[in-house]
Parts: C-alpha cells; sequence; structure tokens
C-alpha cells in the first residue's frame, strides 16, 4: 500500500467555521474479489460533506465513484468487503450490521438513482412508492403517510401532485419521475442525499431544472448533497466543492472555484479539455484523453495516471500523495499544471 | 397460439430479455376509449378465425386417420352391402366439405353429433367427463403454484444457500421424471405400501368431499409435480435476477425496506407477469398430460373418452374432444393477456 491511503485530508474548512462536516469519510476502502482475482475499486478515499453543502464526486466509469457511495448506503453486494471509516453525525457506518444500516437508510441517509424509467418499481403507483418510503422509518397511519407523500410531491414541485399520487411511473415524464425519486429519498428528512448521477438520463433542460431543484432543496432543508457526475460542467454550475476520482482514488479536491480556477491535476485538466467547447472551430476532432483507466484487478505502481498522462516522468514511478498544496486545495501530483487550461490549448 | 407478445415479459420464458423491460411498457389503444376494453375486444375478434382454424385442422387430421370407420362399425363379418348401409346412416357417403359444414353448424346449434360406438349424444358424455379434467386441472394449478410461489421466495431469499441448492437439486429431479413414471412411483407408495390412497378410480363431489379429493390426489398430484418444478425454476431465477439487477429493487433497499419485503413486494410483484406468461403457455401441455394420467388412474375424464373414441374409431367423439382441448388452450391464452391488463398498470392505464 502507498503513502496516498494514509493522507486523511481537512479539506476547505477555511470559511467553514462551525460548520461541522456531517459526514466524515476516511480512508474508505473498497475490494471485490472476482473470479479469484482481487479488484480495489475504491483505495482510500477520504472527504467531508457539510450540511447543505453540495459535493461532487467526478470520475470516468470504473473511477470507483459509484462504489464509494454505495459503500455508504451499504448498498454493495455481499463479496465487497468495505474498510476504513464513514462517520455520519457521530454513527461509524462502516462495519454496521445489516440490520442496523436499515435504519439508517432511507432515514439518515438516501438515494437518488440514475435511470428514473427503471428505478420506480412500474407496478406501484408513485403514492405507493413514496408512502412505502415514509412508513418504513415512521409508524404512521395510512392517510397520515398520504398526507406526507403529498406534501413531499410539493416539495419537489411536481406539478398537480394529488393527481400524480395515484399515476403509474410509466404516466411520468424523466423529469417528473426523477422528482418522485427526490420526494422518495426525501421522506425521512435525511442529513444526506446522494444523487448518483441523478441527471445523465434527462434531457439538458430537464437536468437543469432537476439540478436547480437539489440546491434548492440542499440550502432549504440543510441536507448535504453528495452529486455523483461524469459531467465537470455539472459540478462547476451547482457544486460547492468538487472532488476529482480516478482508478478508485482521489486525485484532487477543492472548492469549486479554486479548483476551476486553478486546475493542478493533468487528469482533471484533460477532463475539462475533452468538454467540447462552442468558441472551438465547428467541425474540429473533439478532445478525448488518450488509452484507457487502468483494469483495477491490476495492482498500479506510481501515479495511476502516469501511462495516459502527457507530464508524466521517471518521478511518477513513485505514487504522489494527496496534498494540500494550496490552500484548501489538494492534489496528488508531482507536475502539476500551472495556469489557464484552455490557454495552453489553444496555443 | 394466441398473440401473448402483446405483454413486454412475454419473451421471458426462453430466458431471453424483452426489450424495454420497464422501459416505455406497452402503448395500448392510444386512442380514444378505454385502453382494457380495446384490447379485451380485439383478442376475443382474434380468437373466432383461430379456433376455425382448428376446427378445419382437426377435421382434416381425422380424415386422414388409418381405418374406415363404418367398416369398424359394422363389423369384421359384415358384408360390403352391409358396411356400405352402415356408411350411409352414418352419413359418411357425403363429401368432406359438407360433413365439415354440418358439423360446424350443428355446432352453432348445440347439436354435437352423437358417438357411433353408444349412440349417446356427443354433449352428454362431455358434460358428464368434462367436470373430472376440470378438477384434475384447475387442483394441478392450484398445488403447483402453492408450491412453487413460496418455494422460489424461501430459496431467493438466499441465492446460493443451503434451501436454495437443495431446492433446485430437487426440482431439477422431478422436472426430469415424466409423469407418467411419477404416477407409477405415487401408486407405489401411496396405494401399494402405505395404503393411504385409493390406487385408481373417481368418486364425484357429490359422494362427499373427502373421498373424492382422496380418489383425485395421486392424479393431481402426477400433473402437479413437474409443473410445480418447472415453476420454482423459473420463478427463482426471476426473483434473483430482478433482486440483483433491477433499479427498482435498489430504490427499495435505499429506503431501508427489510429484504423480505423488498422480495415480496417488489420483485415478486414483477416476476409475476413472467410467471403468469408460463402458466398460460402451460394449459395446453397439462390438458395434454390428463390424457394419459386419466387412463393411469382411471378418471373418467375427457382425456379417457378421447383415448376410447380413438380406440373405437368414434370420430364424432375424438374430434370433439380434441377440439375442446385446442380451444380450451386458446382461451386460457385469452384470460392470460386479460390478466396481464388487469395486474399490469402499464397496460391497464395506457400510455397517459
Amino acid at each position: 500500500m502507498s503513502t496516498t491511503m494514509t493522507i486523511t485530508p481537512e479539506p476547505a474548512t477555511s470559511d467553514g467555521i462551525g460548520d461541522k462536516p456531517v459526514l466524515r469519510v476516511r480512508d474508505l476502502q473498497v475490494t471485490f474479489t472476482r473470479a479469484g482475482k482481487r479488484i480495489r475499486a475504491a483505495k482510500g478515499v477520504s472527504f467531508n460533506v457539510r450540511p447543505g453543502k453540495m459535493l461532487a464526486i467526478i470520475g470516468e466509469s470504473g473511477s470507483g465513484k459509484s462504489v464509494t457511495v454505495r459503500a455508504l448506503m451499504g448498498l454493495l453486494p455481499p463479496s465487497a468487503k468495505v474498510a476504513g471509516s464513514a462517520d455520519l453525525d457521530g454513527q461509524e457506518l462502516v462495519g454496521l450490521s445489516d440490520r442496523k444500516m436499515r435504519l439508517v437508510r432511507g432515514q439518515e441517509i438516501s438515494m437518488v438513482f440514475q435511470d428514473p424509467a427503471r428505478s420506480l418499481n412500474p407496478t406501484m403507483s408513485v403514492g405507493a412508492q413514496i408512502v412505502e418510503s415514509v412508513r418504513t422509518h415512521r409508524t404512521v397511519g395510512r392517510k397520515e403517510a398520504a398526507e406526507r407523500a403529498i406534501e413531499l410531491l410539493k416539495l419537489v414541485r411536481l406539478p398537480a401532485p394529488e393527481k400524480r399520487f395515484h399515476q403509474y411511473p410509466h404516466q411520468l415524464s424523466g423529469g417528473m419521475r426523477q422528482r418522485v425519486m427526490i420526494a422518495i429519498a426525501l421522506a425521512s428528512d435525511p442529513k444526506v442525499l446522494i444523487a448518483d448521477e441523478a441527471t445523465t438520463a434527462l434531457d439538458v433542460t430537464t437536468q437543469a431544472q432537476i439540478m436547480e431543484l437539489l440546491v434548492d432543496l440542499r440550502e432549504r432543508l440543510g441536507t448535504a448533497v453528495i452529486m455523483i457526475s461524469h459531467d465537470l460542467g455539472l459540478a462547476a454550475s451547482y457544486a460547492d466543492e468538487v472532488l476529482v476520482m480516478y482508478a478508485g482514488q482521489v486525485v484532487e479536491q477543492a472548492e469549486t472555484s479554486e479548483l476551476f480556477a486553478n486546475v493542478r491535476m493533468p487528469y482533471t485538466r484533460a477532463l475539462l479539455e475533452a468538454i467540447p467547447q462552442v468558441s472551438r472551430p465547428s467541425h474540429s476532432a473533439l478532445t478525448v484523453i488518450g488509452g484507457h483507466p487502468p483494469d483495477p484487478s491490476q495492482r498500479i505502481e506510481g501515479c495511476p495516471f502516469r501511462p495516459r498522462c502527457v507530464r508524466a516522468t521517471e518521478t511518477c514511478v513513485t505514487a504522489p500523495a494527496l496534498l494540500e498544496h494550496d490552500a484548501g486545495h489538494w492534489y496528488a501530483c508531482w507536475h502539476p499544471v500551472t495556469g489557464d487550461p484552455r490557454e495552453e490549448t489553444e496555443s | 397460439m394466441t398473440d401473448t407478445a402483446v405483454h413486454p415479459h412475454a419473451a421471458r420464458p426462453d430466458g431471453t430479455k424483452p426489450p424495454g423491460r420497464q422501459g416505455r411498457g406497452v402503448t395500448q389503444g392510444a386512442g380514444s376509449g378505454s385502453p382494457l376494453l380495446r384490447l379485451f375486444g380485439r383478442r376475443l375478434l382474434m380468437t373466432i378465425p383461430l379456433l376455425l382454424a382448428i376446427s378445419v385442422l382437426v377435421f382434416v387430421l381425422l380424415e386422414m386417420m388409418p381405418g374406415d370407420p363404418a367398416r369398424n362399425q359394422a363389423g369384421m363379418d359384415a358384408s360390403e352391402e352391409q358396411v356400405e348401409a352402415v356408411r350411409q346412416r352414418m352419413g359418411l357417403d357425403r363429401p368432406a366439405p359438407e360433413r365439415y359444414f354440418g358439423w360446424l353448424f350443428g355446432l352453432f346449434r348445440g347439436d354435437l353429433g352423437q358417438s357411433s360406438v353408444s349412440g349417446q349424444p356427443v354433449a352428454d358424455m362431455i358434460a358428464d367427463r368434462a367436470p373430472v379434467t376440470l378438477e384434475l386441472v384447475v387442483l394441478a394449478f392450484v398445488v403447483s403454484l402453492g408450491i412453487a410461489i413460496p418455494v422460489a421466495l424461501m430459496a431467493a431469499r438466499k441465492p446460493g444457500g443451503l434451501f436454495d441448492r437443495a431446492t433446485m437439486v430437487v426440482a431439477m429431479t422431478m422436472l426430469a421424471v415424466p409423469n407418467f413414471v411419477l404416477a407409477m412411483l405415487l401408486v407405489l407408495v401411496f396405494a401399494i405400501t402405505l395404503q393411504m390412497l385409493p390406487a385408481i378410480g373417481f368418486v364425484p363431489l357429490e359422494d362427499g368431499l373427502v373421498p373424492n379429493l382422496r380418489s383425485v390426489a395421486m392424479p393431481v398430484l402426477a400433473l402437479a409435480v413437474p409443473l410445480a418444478a418447472f415453476y420454482t425454476r423459473f420463478l427463482r431465477g426471476d426473483l434473483v435476477e430482478q433482486m440483483n439487477s433491477a433499479d427498482y429493487v435498489d430504490t427499495a433497499r435505499s429506503k431501508g425496506v427489510r429484504p423480505g419485503l423488498v422480495l415480496w413486494l417488489h420483485a415478486f410483484r414483477n416476476s409475476s407477469f413472467g410467471l403468469l406468461t408460463i402458466v398460460g403457455l402451460n394449459i395446453g401441455t397439462l390438458v395434454g398430460g390428463t390424457v394419459i394420467i386419466e387412463q393411469i388412474f382411471a378418471m373418467p375424464g375427457m382425456g379417457m373418452m378421447m383415448l376410447e373414441g380413438a380406440m373405437s374409431q368414434d370420430v364424432a367423439v375424438v374430434q370433439m374432444c380434441v377440439f375442446i382441448f385446442a380451444a380450451v388452450a386458446v382461451l386460457a391464452n385469452l384470460v392470460v393477456d386479460l390478466m396481464y391488463a388487469v395486474l399490469d398498470p402499464r397496460i391497464r392505464y395506457g400510455s397517459h
């Protein structure tokens, strides 16, 4: 194990006086065993989430971002081994029994999934699915639970909530279904709401509406939001803090404004460059990151991004530690980028 | 058979994944009027040409049957003239189309013809025999589903667990045993060794519920056990797949719903559509199975009636029995289609 894993960052506390994190994740490790191979999906992930703030976890498919939050929810298959620590308002989540985890899930921490066409049960009415969420954690009567469900539908600004209550998922649009999912997730006023690629399956306009809703709910309810996405642009627009993951590790982390003003990690920069720009000449080839993410079953020597990195040198054979190089800005790189990435690309 | 493809899960028995499993659902009746009623009307209309086609097929098949019913009726020693007289009396001298339409119009009038052996009206014979077969088939379904559903739910709670593996071994064994072999084994154990049940014979319901149930217990088991094994395997597999890969199962888990309830309220609700398809497709097989089982246990049902008719070249009897068996299979699939409509909100409410 390299030194990267033992570093525990305390990121972005500069403005957060008295802003105690509601969730403190430290050195979270997730290992799968598949066909005799050990697959390390998360290798020492650490972060804080503060109430009323939105943290964006960004990375490619297979970077370990979904595995990390699923580990927090206890939603990984039994074959997954989770180590490290995740402190949710004083309660340790790692190693919690299935029974106790079930009380936390939906109550303290809840989740909205990627595809709202699939994440709602097609055979149950919208109302029944919200009522189920309400009654799982509270002993309330059907009528009271139904009232709460309507209230939740109003909270997520679903038009005509009384009518929607009796409808089935297939009768709703994608955006409306995702609002229903958020209503389900908020049923017990959770401290942390995880949105796992929650807007990826939606069209751009709906995506913006759902993101606005999440931002608004975060402020109004004081819920901490963890947003999982592969879309840096989305993170730049809505998140308070950004954490970039690569090959199961955190490679860069800072407040949104700081991170996008001063991208340091070459991987983050490559991701930024991969976003198509209107300002670029039309029909010019899109920028892609060469190569593939490393095979998670293979042991990586040194910096995991090294094989794809344009700045890599001999030094990178030794893994760089995730360190707070600038105030509130953490990254793991021997050769950080300096200056505006756009300028460098255009030249 | 009928158009079961109306349902998104209908293609499931062969293990292929239908497209849009929980996607848009099926767009039925995107116009005015209740989608359910339109569906009902369309399905019902479609069964009419189907039943007519079946009646022609049955008639042609029986025409092609070897042997001469008239000679059979007249006896081996009868002279040509006598056989010819019998042929005329039976109406077999008329051309085939004429006889077919005569039979068909008779059907509409409620005249199902007479047995050429006993002279008894076929309608009376069926009224006598059908309840026996109906009881066997209905009980076989009730018993097989009564075993399969709880067992599959228990097995799916812990896939790969001891109960699951034991269940699968038993199910595989039962699937490999043909029902007539199973019938023999049942007779050996329950009638001969333990002497708990009568080996053969049917006691009508009028003579008491318990004697009736005792008399049908073994034939029902012989029919139900292989079916139960089949349903268990299918349902268990579908449940495990839902639990492992369906997103709404993740949603239910993320709500904190207990695993048993996730399985029952969420996975089973969705798996039940696939099960329903299979049950519908099985009805024909099951009715066919009664022919053999009724013979083994001397049950005076439709299966036995048909077999007896075939042995004695009793065309009117065989024709009606085969037609009824086919019609039952068609209508059963119609009922299954309609049950989807009642159970699945995606069909029940259309797309908007």
